[in-house]
């Protein structure tokens, strides 16, 4: 198993992958822009795809990298509706709030 | 192919049956589809049915009684079902003799309709109905198992149901209605019972397996069997104390009482008993039961059918009685004799009903005898007709009732039951009783029908049909010619005296050679009194009971203060007379108030805090578990996306402290 990759040690990737991750996930949380909020979770699917390549690499096993194109494909198609929903709600409101959509709710 | 064991040895097909079973449902079918078309046609096609049913009867008599040896009649297989359960149509001495009387009485009776029902708005109704249970009773008496003469047995229940009500807009006739099908219902529960039972144990609806059978039973099954027959029995063939429909069924029209409550279906019961013969024979407590129960029924009957003042009742109330003589003899196993009575009881009730019926018919619905009186001269056919059924009826030498009446009495002596044979001869001296009074008050004296119904005791004056006569546009304005409702009843007065010298000539007479093989030679009885002397003593209480009736009603004397006896007698009548013994009262407080309280109980207690409150509680259950899940989704996605956070959380604590296995 190697331990690190062009003299970067492994734990620095994964602090690194964390790192994105969280800083993902506090934007998901907290802004209300929705653009942000969909720029925040391609933060996270990123961060995910990260880790998933450094651990393909040191167990040498490419079963990670594949899951890593799987994660881009879903992202992808996961933006685009997330985008068209996006935009329904930019017709109804002049500001897109994400807390407004809860006029939605039953 | 015939199933030998199923049919009690009976072998041999016979596809006549077939027709002579199904040709009145083609007629009751054709009446009820095309009665407007129809219109008087109706009755006539009907009768045809009717006599064509009994012209295929008599042709049907060698092959029901040939005797191969020990083999009876023929067996015609309709339906095989599954191993042990095969419907068919059985002809043996007991349901040819059974058929001949429902086709030849019914034919007679469907001819006097057409008379009597003239002009009645509903014409091919009645006898789309009169076809239709003259199948049904056919279905009864020709199955060859238990479970074609449950569904017999319902269908004459359904028969006399529609016929009842047959004036449906008379709320007496439709409350009589309710109550006869309503008991006779509780009776066919009975029969189901007994058929439970019986293919439990022998796993066949067949007559022949069921009998076959009759040693294994054991005496608690055997004894359960017979009472849940009997209670079948006796509520179709009123008896005490499920008998207080018949009288109130007189609310039917008179033809109708005099097929269906007189004739044929009311002796159902007693057909029950004598084709279960082979059970019977094997139980004393039932025979006891059965016995006893035929002899309290007989001498009830005889005692209610003394104060009562309709004449329709009168009749009914001795049906009961003669009945209860009938169920009596085939109750201690005196099966010959007992049937003998059926026999000759089809006859001259029938024709005492449809004698009622006459005079009904001429005085305009008035069935009141007190309002009555002096009709010898007006209707002497009528009074003929009556007078040979009241002769026959109370025993009098040389007419049929004497040998059939005196056959079951002496069959309870020589079976050993003392007191079922008192029993009978005193019911013999009132049967004379009240049927000389009949006869005495309606057809002596003058005539009182224009006399106020106050002056005679008539508190709650009663028009019997008065208001049907005029719904249904009155026999009056058109009439049908007297020949019509005059020759069925001259033709009964021929068996009426006749029919009981079949039974001349002790054990070779026709009737014991003809059923022998069916109930087996009986054994020589030990005969502590002579055959002679139970007729002379039975004819001592009858000239008894006829002297009283004159006495009281037929003196010169009598007949002048007819009014004011009458006036007095209704008056002063016991309650307990005036309310039959308070049978209804008994079986209202005993099941319908039981019944009402029941229904009370669920609909306040258990419905709405068991049945309702359960549903209740569900749904508020659901109601509020659905609050608190719903508090959750608040609609902010944020707040969804920290759940989810979270719960990334609690997994990954979950793995890092646990491990991945």
């Amino acid at each position: 198993m190697a331990t690190s990759f062009a003299g970067v040690p492994i734990f620095d990737y994964e602090a690194l992958a964390s790192v994105l991750f969280f800083i993902g996930l506090a934007g998901a949380i907290a802004r209300r822009n929705p653009l942000v909020m969909l720029m925040s979770i391609e933060l996270m699917f990123n961060a995910a795809n990260l880790a998933f390549i450094v651990f393909a690499r040191a167990w040498l096993n490419n079963a990670g990298q594949i899951f890593a194109f799987l994660v881009i494909t879903v992202a992808a198609a996961e933006a685009a509706i997330a985008l068209a929903i996006v935009v329904v709600v930019f017709r109804s409101a002049p500001q897109v709030n994400v807390d407004d959509v809860r006029v939605l709710h039953g | 192919m015939a199933n030998p064991e199923h049919v009690m040895g009976v072998v041999g097909s016979y596809p006549l049956l077939i027709a002579l079973w199904l040709l009145p449902l083609a007629g009751a079918v054709l009446c009820w589809a095309f009665g407007p078309q129809l219109k008087r046609a109706a009755g006539w096609l009907a009768t045809a049915v009717a006599f064509a049913a009994f012209a295929l009867t008599v042709a049907s008599w060698g092959s029901g009684t040939q005797s191969l040896n020990g083999a009876l009649g023929a067996d015609q297989p309709l339906v095989r079902w599954m191993p042990g359960f095969h419907l068919g149509l059985l002809l043996d001495p007991l349901s040819l003799l059974w058929a001949c009387i429902i086709t030849g009485v019914g034919a007679l009776i469907h001819l006097y309709s057409i008379g009597y029902m003239e002009g009645d708005s509903a014409f091919a109704r009645f006898f789309a109905y009169m076809n239709f249970f003259l199948f049904a009773m056919l279905t009864l008496v020709l199955s060859d198992n238990f479970v074609g003469l449950l569904i017999g047995w319902g269908l004459v229940g359904l028969a006399s149901y529609f016929l009842i009500g047959f004036w449906f807009y008379k709320p007496s006739a439709v409350a009589a209605a309710r109550k006869a099908f309503v008991i006779n219902v509780a009776g066919d529960v009975g029969i189901m019972f007994a058929i439970f039972l019986i293919v439990q144990k022998t796993g066949s609806i067949g007559f022949g397996n069921a009998f076959a059978a009759a040693d294994t039973y054991g005496p608690t099954l055997l004894l359960a069997i017979c009472i849940s027959l009997f209670i079948g029995a006796a509520a179709k063939s009123a008896q005490v104390p499920l008998h207080t429909w018949l009288p109130d069924a007189m609310e039917g029209p008179t033809p109708v009482s005099a097929l269906i409550h007189a004739a044929t279906m009311v002796t159902a019961g007693v057909y029950l008993i004598a084709r279960c013969a082979p059970l019977w024979s094997h139980d004393g407590n039932a025979q006891l039961l059965v016995g006893t129960i035929g002899g309290v029924t007989a001498l009830t009957g005889a005692v209610l059918g003394m104060v009562q003042w309709d004449i329709k009742r009168i009749l009914a109330y001795s049906t009961m009685s003669q009945i209860g003589y009938m169920i009596m003899g085939v109750g201690v196993g005196a099966y010959e004799a007992g049937v003998a009575h059926f026999f000759t009881h089809a006859f001259f009730k029938a024709q005492l009903f449809l004698g009622s019926g006459l005079i009904i018919h001429a005085l305009a619905n008035e069935q009141d005898v007190r309002r009555m009186g002096g009709l010898r001269k007006r209707l002497p056919f009528a009074f003929i007709a009556m007078l040979v059924g009241v002769l026959a009826i109370c025993g009098i030498p040389g007419l049929s009732g004497s040998f059939s009446k005196d056959a079951v009495i002496q069959g309870a002596l020589n079976h050993g039951h003392p007191w079922l044979y008192a029993v009978g001869i005193v019911t013999a001296g009132m049967t004379a009783y009240y049927m000389f009074r009949m006869l005495f008050v309606t057809f002596f004296g003058r005539y009182r029908g224009e006399i106020d119904p106050s002056e005679l005791g008539i508190r709650h004056p009663e028009f019997a049909g008065t208001a049907a006569h005029a719904d249904t546009g009155g026999h009056d304005s058109h009439h049908a010619p007297a020949w019509l409702m005059n020759l069925p009843v001259a033709i009964l007065i021929v068996p009426s005296i006749f029919a009981g010298w079949l039974l001349y000539g002790g054990a070779d007479s026709p009737w014991h050679r003809f059923f022998d093989p069916q109930f087996g030679v009986a054994a020589p009885a030990n005969v502590p009194i002579s055959e002679l002397t139970t007729t002379l003593v039975t004819l001592a209480f009858v000239a008894v009971g006829i002297l009283v009736a004159y006495l009281r009603y037929g003196t010169a004397a009598a007949r002048e203060s007819a009014v004011e006896r009458l006036r007095r007698e209704s008056v002063g009548m016991w309650p307990i007379l005036a309310n039959a013994f308070y049978f209804d009262v008994a079986l209202d407080a005993l099941f319908v108030k039981t019944s009402e309280m029941l229904g009370r109980l669920v609909s306040r207690v258990l419905d709405p805090h068991v049945v309702d409150g359960t549903v209740r509680e569900a749904a508020i259950a659901a109601q509020g578990s659905g609050a608190l899940v719903r508090s959750l989704q608040t609609g902010f996605v944020r707040a969804y996306a920290v759940f989810l956070a979270v719960g990334i959380a609690c997994f990954a604590a979950f793995y890092a402290f646990h491990g991945v296995h």
